[in-house]
């Protein structure tokens, strides 16, 4: 069942949003060649925590940090650690999700540490455009498919390709909800969206084929041809005006160039 | 953090009465899946080898329905 928020809980889910959006300003201003990806997420867990909210991450089917970093061929779920560290032209997808007062948000970029090649620096603007193309798509009335057609649309025109094993997904009162929000398909099929519900929108895109695996941890995806990957998400609530972008903030960060 | 899709590709690997197939998944496990009754409808006739997308059961990780031909 896809659940509709009311005012009052959009409000609420803004908070987390604003959350999130803030702690991934911050960190982004720290990713630098030579930062370890712990110390991301350390930074990342304390500004959680000091804000009275609790990271959505840590020990979600066991997950054990408050960040997903993923470095260059990793798409997703790439786990922090000490021994990870960002050197000059990778390309980084931070993803942060926090549970504030009972509700979630949920936001990722993809950042380039120092000067990056000019096709990781197309991805990266390529990736970041099909979302917000996406989020044009959502309005009441207008139906789950039609924003992941937008995102293939976009990147396909570029020779780029979107991961189809992991999917958006709606957002609330548990990270993941109801419906799944693929990145591809065919426009006008599935739910229709109606004012309240609240996705989390996030285009994960390869630049060689689409096809990845999942590493022996259990979490890190990466693609199977060892192309580049990247990975942008909002937190977006339908209302009756049109998109809300909950982890929206007030200075844009990102990886234009 | 994106969620797993609860779809994915493979191929037929096998036909059973009722209009059930065998499937084996790109991501390895075995399932036994149904045709969606979206594209029996259209007579879309299913033999080994063709590559289709499966809709996962929740409930049951075995089970599965042919949502689309590839």
């Amino acid at each position: 069942m896809i659940v509709c928020r009311s005012a009052a809980e959009l409000e609420k889910m803004r908070a987390a949003g604003r959350l999130v959006a803030d702690v991934l300003t911050e960190l982004a201003g720290l990713v630098a060649p030579g930062v370890t990806t712990a110390a991301l997420d350390a930074v990342a867990e304390e500004r959680i925590r000091a804000a009275g909210a609790i990271p959505a991450f840590k020990g979600y089917h066991g997950y054990p940090a408050t960040i997903c970093a993923s470095i260059n061929e990793e798409v997703i779920h790439g786990i922090p650690s000490g021994r990870r560290i960002l050197n000059e032209g990778d390309i980084v997808s931070i993803d942060v999700g926090a549970s504030l007062d009972g509700y979630y948000g949920d936001h990722a970029v993809t950042l380039a540490v120092g000067l990056v090649s000019e096709q990781a620096a197309t991805l990266l603007r390529v990736t970041e455009e099909s979302l917000y193309k996406a989020i044009e798509r959502v309005r009441v009335g207008g139906r789950i498919s039609d924003i992941g057609h937008a995102v293939q649309q976009h990147v396909e025109a570029y020779g780029f390709s979107v991961v189809r094993e992991f999917v958006g997904h709606g957002i609330g009162q548990r990270m993941h909800e109801e419906p799944q929000v693929p990145n591809y398909g065919e426009p006008g099929r599935g739910p229709r969206l109606a004012e309240g519900m609240v996705l989390a929108i996030e285009p994960m895109v390869n630049a060689g084929k689409p096809a990845v695996k999942v590493l022996g941890d259990g979490w890190t995806a990466v693609t199977r041809d060892g192309s580049l990957s990247a990975h942008f998400e909002h937190t977006v609530a339908v209302t009756a005006d049109g998109p809300w972008i909950l982890t929206a903030r007030e200075v844009p960060v990102g990886a234009r160039r | 953090m994106p969620e797993r899709s609860r779809r994915a590709a493979g191929v037929v690997t096998e036909t059973l009465p009722s209009a059930m197939y065998r499937v084996r998944l790109d991501e390895g496990p075995l399932v036994l899946a149904h045709i969606a009754d979206r594209i029996d409808r259209n007579f879309v006739r299913l033999l080994v080898g063709d590559r289709v997308r499966v809709e996962l059961s929740p409930v049951d990780v075995g089970r599965g329905r042919i949502v689309e031909k590839l």
